[in-house]
């Protein structure tokens, strides 16, 4: 009883010495090397303004097709001259392929950007059959996008196979190389900043810190290079082409890699640089890991940004610090088991709110992109968020019981419980190497809440006789309640005072009887049907009957293509 | 001879759909004559009651004279046709082109039939047919029996036509 009083008092009594020593030394090192920390401040400050500027340009979802010119499923007369396809946000082309009817693919490289349209060339004039226009574009979140559409000439023949097989060996490339970046990042980096802050001197741990680090630099570049090869659909032959170096580069990976490349540096630095600057140049370090993983992916990309970002950053500082203060500790406990007390002291002081605060961004985070429970199990994003959360239960179970149970003894030198301690930080570091994997598949998923705005994109189509013309596009455009927004225009384009207009779906195929509904004027010039319910995706038929004047209806229709939801 | 069985079946058909659409009860007539138009009126709107019928006058039907009915208001509208048309020695270029009997009360389940007559210009194309659009007005909607097929397609496959009768060659 008493021996556990005084122990309590002792610890007391070095917690205050020691933060004593740590203001101290800080305030010497400013001092004296005022003019570097200047420096580091000023490098510091910049990484994150190269974060923030690339913060609006990547303000947005996935990119989906909204329309394209020829339409999907159109039946065209004679070759067009040229293909558009419009997108929900501006897009940058990767690679257009043209596949004629014997499945040969045609490479179509002239394009202009117009807003958020691609307009391309047709250089060739093409024989009647079904042709696929094959596109892959790179959104704004750095993720490419693909799809095809599919238009014939003359009259429909069998579509040609068009080949959307998934490259394993590259994929096995990203996510080799992702993991490695994250060892790189949180072991490296992490333990720098837990050897320059937390171990009192001690260098337990340092060449276990520069290997995860070297690691980190060989990765990070070899990251870039493949997201490039991803990016262009090309296959991991391609690597030693520039131009898939420069679309890497040019992907909001870009500033991963380049702030990660930072965050290694500054990281080795406070190892093997003075040591007057190592604390400097770790807290550097640990905030670049952040601002990496705030530059680029789903959480970051995800709305609200102003929310999102500094989330993922403190979320990235948060597991940083974690992960990479497990192997130093360890190694620490094992080797120097006297010295090791108050770095053990100092760790299991600090590690309550960095869990705090890793666990409220996690939790906002999963929620921000899983929206709603059922897209737990319902995606493959989910799962991969079950799995982590399974580990995480284990991580945290073990990490309780070392925090609550074996530290206080193991600061009072039991080497018994020393023992075990080092042996339970192994198997955390085992754990949190697996959820370096599982956080790396994420890579191959959309989650739930990029899927749930492709799905809510509109469907729509442009009717056009010489007669009248009509804009209606049907959101969401997929099966079950949805509404219509319909512009109706003369035949040449000028306006048309519609008396009343009528929607009338129909799909002779499913034995469901045409559905018709009057449309209402909102006042802005558009007529709009609410409270709608498309039973079933699919091709239907969509007829606008326009009543022109008292004793005159024109009626237009043309095929809308439902989504199944 | 196809053609007679053409004509037989569109005539069945004709019937057939009689009890569902207004048509005109007389459906041919030669250009050039004077034509006694008997608009058919067989049910209300969506089961509500009649209470207004007018008919919009085509083109190239000209010297047009509505019959009063008790219980309805009569009006014509006036305008100018798109032509001269020779009506007994003289150039008639305007006259009625709709015909409105409104403030009336037809039940649903009550059949009724309104009338007027006009003179078909001779030189209205035979053998084809010309439309009489009519809208039917009840107590708060309206059937539009306004559609004209289009060139080839099945008059039957829409769902509120437009009465029309045949123009048969000059006498």
């Amino acid at each position: 009883m008493i021996s556990l009083a005084a122990r309590s008092v002792g610890g007391a009594g070095r917690r205050l010495r020691g933060s004593d020593m740590s203001v101290a030394s800080f305030q010497w090192t400013t001092c004296r090397f005022g003019k570097r920390a200047g420096w580091l401040a000023i490098g510091l400050a910049t990484i994150m303004l190269l974060a923030v500027i690339a913060a609006p340009n990547q303000a947005f979802a996935h990119a989906a097709l909204v329309t394209a010119d020829p339409a999907d499923g159109m039946v065209l007369g004679q070759s067009p001259t040229q293909f558009s396809l419009t997108f929900s946000e501006p897009v940058s082309p990767l690679v257009l392929t043209l596949v004629r009817p014997d499945g040969t693919p045609l490479p179509l490289t002239a394009f202009r950007l117009n807003d958020q349209t691609v307009e391309i060339d047709n250089p060739r004039t093409l024989g009647p059959g079904t042709h696929v226009l094959s596109w892959r574009v790179i959104s704004a979140d750095g993720h490419p996008v693909g799809g095809s559409v599919l238009f014939s000439i003359g009259a429909p023949s069998a579509a040609p196979i068009v080949s959307e097989a998934v490259d394993w060996g590259l994929r096995s490339a990203i996510w080799t190389g992702r993991v490695l970046l994250y060892i790189g990042l949180f072991l490296g980096v992490g333990g720098a900043f837990a050897i320059a802050w937390l171990a009192k001197g001690g260098r337990s741990g340092q060449r276990f810190a520069i290997a995860a680090m070297l690691c980190g630099l060989v990765a990070a570049p070899l990251s870039l290079g493949f997201q490039g090869l991803d990016a262009l659909g090309a296959p991991l032959t391609h690597l030693s082409q520039p131009v898939v170096w420069q679309t890497g580069l040019g992907t909001s990976f870009g500033w991963t890699v380049l702030i990660a490349l930072i965050a290694l540096g500054l990281g080795l630095f406070s190892l093997v640089g003075p040591r007057a600057d190592a604390r400097l140049f770790a807290l550097a370090g640990l905030a670049s890991v952040g601002a990496a993983l705030a530059a680029s992916g789903h959480a970051s990309a995800a709305e609200p940004q102003w929310l999102t970002r500094p989330m993922v950053f403190l979320h990235g500082v948060g597991i940083a610090f974690w992960a990479g203060a497990l192997a130093p500790l360890g190694l620490a406990v094992r080797r120097q088991p006297a010295e090791a007390g108050l770095f053990l002291h100092r760790f299991s002081q600090a590690i309550l709110p960095v869990v705090a605060v890793l666990a409220a961004t996690g939790i906002a985070l999963a929620v921000i992109q899983v929206q709603a429970p059922a897209a737990l199990l319902g995606t493959a994003y989910g799962r991969l968020l079950l799995v982590k959360l399974a580990l995480l239960f284990f991580l945290f179970t073990l990490a309780a019981t070392n925090r609550w149970k074996l530290t206080a003894p193991a600061e009072a030198g039991e080497t018994e419980v020393q023992r075990r301690l080092v042996r339970s930080i192994g198997v955390e570091m085992l754990i949190v190497l697996a959820i370096f994997g599982v956080a790396a598949g994420w890579r191959f998923t959309p989650p739930p809440r990029a899927l749930a705005i492709a799905a809510a994109q509109p469907a729509s189509i442009h009717i056009h006789t010489p007669k009248a013309m009509a804009d209606l596009s049907i959101t969401p455009g997929h099966a079950g309640p949805v509404s219509a927004s319909i512009v109706v225009m003369t035949g040449d384009f000028g306006p048309l005072d519609a008396r009343q207009v009528t929607l009338v779906l129909s799909k002779p195929d499913s034995g469901i009887e045409p559905i018709k509904r009057p449309a209402t004027k909102p006042g802005d010039g558009t007529w709009r049907v609410d409270d709608l319910v498309i039973p079933v995706a699919g091709r239907w038929t969509a007829r606008l009957d326009i009543l022109v004047s008292d004793f005159e209806m024109v009626k237009i229709e043309a095929q809308i293509d439902i989504r199944a939801e | 001879m196809n053609k007679y069985l053409l004509s037989g079946c569109a005539l069945a058909l004709g019937t057939g759909t009689a009890f569902a659409h207004i048509t005109l009860e007389t459906q041919e007539a030669a250009v050039g004559s004077t034509y006694k138009a008997i608009l058919r009126v067989p049910h209300g709107c969506e089961g509500k009651a009649t209470t207004a019928v007018r008919v919009q006058i085509p083109e190239g039907v000209i010297s047009v004279k509505p019959m009063p009915k008790p219980g309805w208001t009569l009006q014509v509208k006036k305008g100018k046709y798109e032509k001269s048309y020779q009506l007994y020695g003289e150039a008639v270029t305007s006259g009625v082109r709709e015909v409105d009997w409104s403030g009336g009360s037809l039940p649903d389940e009550f059949y009724d039939e309104f009338v007027f007559r006009g003179t078909l210009a001779a030189d209205l194309p035979a053998g084809q047919t010309l439309y009489f659009p009519v809208v039917q007005e009840c107590d708060g909607a309206a059937d539009r029996w306004i559609e004209i097929p289009a060139a080839g397609q099945d008059e039957d496959a829409l769902e509120y036509p437009a009465p029309g009768i045949k123009l048969l060659p000059k006498k």
